[in-house]
C-alpha cells in the first residue's frame, strides 16, 4: 500500500493528528443530516481503503491507535458541547478499529465492530439536532434538567449515550470484549489500553449526562419529542441491541 | 428445576415492562404490577430453593448459543431467595415512601430491572452472562441512586459509585478473557472442570493462571463490596432514596462475597490470593468500624457499618470460610435492610420531633453517668476474657470436634472472642440497677447467638459445598505455615489484651492523661474525622485529571 493510501486510511479511520480534520469538520457542520452523513461516510471510506488492500500495517500502528483512542476519550471528559463530545467519542472508537487490522481478523470482525460503534453515534447526532432545534444549543451545564423539561427526549438521550459507551446489552460491549479477547494473549498491554478507553468512555458519558439531564427545570414549557419519533428511535435501539446480541457470537 | 429458574429472570423483566405500560393508565396500577411480579419472583425463588434442598442436582439452561447460560445450584437458588426477598420488602416499603416523588414509575421499573440483573448475576452459568449482569448492576444502581433528577449532589455521588463499579468491572473482564484463552470456553462448569485437570496452567507473562485470575476476581469483588481504598462510594451515596440505600446495603454490596463463592473451584487452586483477601478484609473491617464511630449522621454511620461488615465477609472468604461468608451476607443483608428502612422512619420522626427522651440510654450516652453498681474489675476482666472463648469453643465442638486443626476456624473463633469480650466489657460499663441480671442476660443471648450462628454456618457449609474433600481443599488453600500462624495469634492476643488495659486505664484516668498522649489522640481523631483523607485524595486526583483534560482541549483547539 502506498504512503498516500496509508495517510488516507489514517485520515478516515482517524489517528491523531489526522483526527483533528474530522473533528474540526464535524464542529463546523450545523445541519443534522450532514453530520449523520459524515458519521456514516467518514469511517466507511476509511474501512473501504483498508479492505481494498491486503497489506498489514506495522505493529506500532496499534500503539498509535490506542494512544489516539485514549487521548480522545480523556479529552471527552471535560467537553460540554454535545456535537464535540460525540465527535471525540467517534474518533476514539474508530481509532480502535486499527487493532483488528493490525492483529486480528479484519475481514470478518471489522464491519460489525464499525456498526457497533457508529450506530449510537448516528442516533446521538440526530438527538443533538433535535436538542439544538428546541433549545438553540446542546451545551451541558447551560442546558440542564432535560429529565424534567423533556423526559422522553432525555430518556432516549440516556439510552443512546449508554449504547455509545459500550454498555451491555448494546453491541459496543461485545465489540470491546471481542477486542480485548483477541488482543490479550499476544498484546496484554494494548488490551489493558482498550480497557482504559472503556473506563474513560464511561466517565465521559456519565459527565455529559449529568450536565444535560440532571438539574432543576427552567420552568419554560418545551415541546418534548413526539411519540412517533420516540417510538421509532426506541424501536431502532431495541433492534440494534437485539442485533448486537445476535452478532455477539462473532464479536466475542 | 430449570423452568422455575428461568421464570426468575423473566418475571422481574415482565414486571418492569408491565409496570411501565400500565403506569400510563394509573401510577398505582403500574406499581401494583411491579409488586405482584416481585411477589411471584419470590415464590418461584422459594420453590427453587426447596428443590435444591430436596437434593435436585445442579443443572444448566442455555438460552443462547455463545452465551446466556443459567446455572442452578444451591448457591444460585439460595441467593435468589435473598435477592427477591429483599427486593420485595423494598418494593412494598417504597410504594408509600416514594409516593410523592417525581419519577415514581421510573423508580419501580428500575427496581425490577435491578432485581432481574441481580438474579441473572447469581445464576450466570458462563462468563459473558456474568459480565453482562455485573456491568448492568453498576449502570442500574447509578440511575437508582440518582433517582431525584433535579439533585446534582446525589448524581455526583451516584457517578462516583458508577466509576468505582466500572473500575471493578474491568478486572473481571480480564479474568474472563484469561480463562477463555486458557480453556477455549466461556462455560463456568467447563472452566472449573478444565482447571481441576490443569491447576498449574500458565497465562500471559508466564504467570500462574489460577493465581492471576483469582487476584483479578478479588479486585472486582473489592470494588463491589467497598473494601478499603475502594470504599469511598459507599458512605457518600446517602443522598439517594432510603429504599435504594436499603437495597444497596442489603443486597448489591454483597456481590463481592457471592463472586468469590462462585469462583470457589478456582480459589482452591490458589496459594497466596486468599491471604491477601484476608488482609484486605481485615483492614476494611477495622477502618470501617473506626470511621463509623466518628459519624453523627445515622445513614453515613450505617454506611461505614456496612463497610466494616463487608470487611468481615471478605475476611471470612480469606480464611476459607466461604459458606460462612454467604451466611454473613444474608444475615447482614436482612438486618441492614431493616435498619435502613427504619432509619428512614427515624429521620422522618426526628424532623417532626427533635426531643431526645431522657431514658436510661440518654443518661448513659449523653450525660455519661457511671454505673451505679460495679463488680470487682479483675473478676470482670477475667469474665470478658474467658466466657466468650468457652462459649465459642463449645459451640464449634458441637459441629466439628477437630476444629482446632483448622486455621480458618481459629481465626473466626478469635474474632468471635473479641466481639464477645467487647460486649461484656460494655455491659460492665453500663448504668444499671442490677449488673448481675444484665450480665446474665447478655451471656445467655450471646450463647444463643453463637451456638445458633455456628450451627447455621455449618448447615450452610454442608448445603453449599456438600463435598467434604472440596471443603477441606478450600481451608487448605487459605492456610499458612503453622509456626507463623501461632506467632500471629499470640501477637494479636497480646495486642487485644493490651488494648483492654489501655481502655480501662483511660476510663479511670480520663482527666489525667499526659499532654503528649492528648496531642496524639487529637491527631488520630482528626485523621478519623477526615476519613483518613482517602476521599479528599481521590477528589484532588480527579480534579487534576479533569483540569489536564481541559488544558489539553484548549491547547488542541477542541479538535
Amino acid at each position: 500500500m502506498s504512503s498516500i493510501g496509508w495517510l488516507l486510511a489514517a485520515l478516515f479511520l482517524p489517528l491523531f493528528p489526522f483526527s483533528m480534520v474530522f473533528n474540526r469538520l464535524l464542529a463546523r457542520i450545523e445541519n443534522t443530516w450532514l453530520r449523520i452523513a459524515l458519521l456514516i461516510g467518514w469511517p466507511a471510506a476509511g474501512l473501504s481503503i483498508l479492505l481494498a488492500t491486503e497489506a498489514t500495517p506495522p505493529a506500532w500502528v496499534a500503539h498509535w491507535s490506542v494512544a489516539t483512542a485514549l487521548l480522545y476519550a480523556f479529552r471527552a471528559l471535560t467537553l460540554r458541547d454535545l456535537p464535540l463530545w460525540l465527535g471525540h467519542i467517534a474518533t476514539s472508537a474508530w481509532a480502535l478499529l486499527w487493532l483488528p487490522i493490525v492483529f486480528g481478523d479484519a475481514d470478518t470482525s471489522l464491519a460489525p465492530q464499525l456498526t457497533a460503534f457508529s450506530v449510537p453515534l448516528v442516533l446521538l447526532a440526530w438527538l443533538t439536532g433535535h436538542l439544538e432545534k428546541i433549545f438553540g444549543a446542546a451545551y451541558a451545564g447551560a442546558l440542564g434538567g432535560l429529565a424534567i423539561d423533556v423526559p422522553r427526549l432525555a430518556g432516549l438521550l440516556v439510552v443512546v449515550v449508554l449504547a455509545a459507551i459500550g454498555t451491555p446489552l448494546f453491541p459496543g460491549f461485545f465489540a470491546l470484549l471481542g477486542m480485548v479477547n483477541d488482543l490479550l494473549p499476544a498484546q496484554p498491554v494494548t488490551a489493558i489500553g482498550v480497557l482504559l478507553v472503556w473506563m474513560l468512555w464511561a466517565w465521559a458519558g456519565m459527565r455529559i449526562l449529568q450536565g444535560l439531564v440532571v438539574g432543576a427545570s427552567d420552568t419554560r414549557t418545551r415541546s418534548d419529542i413526539g411519540w412517533l419519533h420516540a417510538g421509532a428511535l426506541s424501536a431502532t435501539l431495541v433492534i440494534f441491541a437485539m442485533g448486537g446480541i445476535w452478532l455477539s457470537g462473532s464479536l466475542v | 428445576m430449570n423452568q422455575p429458574m428461568l421464570y426468575l429472570i423473566l418475571l422481574p423483566l415482565l414486571a418492569a415492562a408491565g409496570g411501565w405500560l400500565f403506569s400510563s393508565v394509573s401510577r398505582q396500577a403500574g406499581v401494583r404490577i411491579s409488586i405482584a411480579g416481585t411477589i411471584a419472583t419470590f415464590f418461584v425463588a422459594l420453590w427453587a430453593l426447596w428443590m435444591a434442598l430436596s437434593g435436585a442436582p445442579p443443572t444448566t439452561v442455555a438460552i443462547g448459543s455463545a452465551w446466556g447460560t443459567l446455572t442452578f445450584d444451591p448457591l444460585s437458588s439460595l441467593m435468589a431467595v435473598v435477592i427477591s426477598g429483599i427486593s420485595l420488602i423494598v418494593h412494598v416499603y417504597s410504594r408509600r415512601y416514594m409516593a410523592g416523588e417525581r419519577g415514581y414509575t421510573r423508580f419501580f421499573v428500575l427496581l425490577d430491572l435491578m432485581t432481574a440483573a441481580l438474579l441473572l448475576m447469581v445464576s450466570a452459568g458462563d462468563l459473558i452472562t456474568l459480565l453482562v449482569a455485573w456491568h448492568l448492576i453498576g449502570v442500574l444502581l447509578y440511575f437508582l441512586l440518582g433517582q431525584e433528577m433535579s439533585n446534582h449532589t446525589s448524581h455526583r455521588y451516584a457517578g462516583w459509585t458508577f466509576l468505582t463499579y466500572r473500575f471493578g468491572d474491568l478486572p473481571l473482564v480480564l479474568a474472563a478473557v484469561l480463562l477463555y484463552q486458557a480453556f477455549d470456553t466461556w462455560s463456568l462448569p467447563a472452566i472449573f472442570a478444565a482447571l481441576g485437570e490443569a491447576p498449574d496452567a500458565r497465562t500471559v507473562f508466564d504467570l500462574p493462571l489460577a493465581e492471576t485470575v483469582g487476584a483479578l476476581i478479588a479486585l472486582s469483588a473489592f470494588a463491589r463490596s467497598a473494601q478499603f481504598l475502594l470504599h469511598t462510594w459507599l458512605p457518600y451515596t446517602m443522598s439517594g432514596p432510603t429504599p435504594v440505600s436499603a437495597l444497596m446495603h442489603a443486597g448489591i454490596v454483597n456481590a463481592g462475597g457471592f463472586l468469590i463463592n462462585r469462583f470457589a473451584p478456582l480459589f482452591v487452586h490458589t496459594d497466596g490470593v486468599l491471604h491477601w483477601i484476608f488482609i484486605v478484609g481485615l483492614v476494611t473491617a477495622i477502618v470501617g468500624s473506626v470511621l463509623m464511630l466518628a459519624q453523627n449522621d445515622i445513614k453515613k454511620a450505617l454506611g461505614y457499618s456496612t463497610m466494616g461488615q463487608m470487611g468481615f465477609m471478605v475476611m471470612e472468604c480469606g480464611v476459607g470460610a466461604f459458606s460462612l461468608a454467604v451466611y454473613h451476607l444474608i444475615a447482614h443483608g436482612l438486618f441492614k435492610g431493616t435498619l435502613f428502612l427504619g432509619a428512614g422512619g427515624v429521620i422522618h420522626q426526628a424532623r417532626k420531633n427533635d426531643g431526645v427522651p431522657k431514658d436510661d440510654l440518654y443518661t448513659f450516652v449523653v450525660e455519661r453517668r457511671p454505673a451505679k453498681q460495679r463488680r470487682p474489675w479483675l473478676l470482670m476482666a477475667a469474665v470478658t476474657l474467658i466466657v466468650p472463648v468457652v462459649i465459642l469453643i463449645v459451640a464449634h465442638w458441637l459441629v466439628a470436634n477437630d476444629f482446632f486443626q483448622k486455621q480458618g476456624a481459629i481465626v473466626l473463633l478469635f474474632f468471635g472472642w473479641v466481639t464477645g469480650a467487647q460486649l461484656i466489657f460494655a455491659a460492665y460499663r453500663m448504668r444499671t440497677e442490677n449488673t448481675r441480671r444484665l450480665l446474665g442476660l447478655i451471656l445467655f443471648s450471646f450463647t444463643i447467638v453463637v451456638v445458633g450462628y455456628t450451627l447455621i454456618a455449618h448447615a450452610f457449609d454442608v448445603f453449599l459445598y456438600p463435598d467434604e474433600v472440596f471443603r477441606a481443599q478450600i481451608y487448605a488453600s487459605a492456610g499458612i505455615d503453622i509456626f507463623w500462624f501461632d506467632v500471629l495469634v499470640i501477637l494479636v492476643t497480646l495486642v487485644v489484651v493490651f488494648g483492654w488495659l489501655i481502655t480501662y486505664y483511660a476510663q479511670n484516668n480520663g482527666g489525667r492523661r499526659g499532654l503528649q498522649a492528648s496531642a496524639v489522640w487529637r491527631r488520630f481523631y482528626t485523621l478519623v474525622a477526615c476519613e483518613f483523607f482517602v476521599a479528599a485524595i481521590y477528589r484532588r486526583l480527579s480534579d487534576a485529571l479533569l483540569g489536564a483534560a481541559t488544558r489539553l482541549n484548549a491547547m488542541l483547539r477542541w479538535s
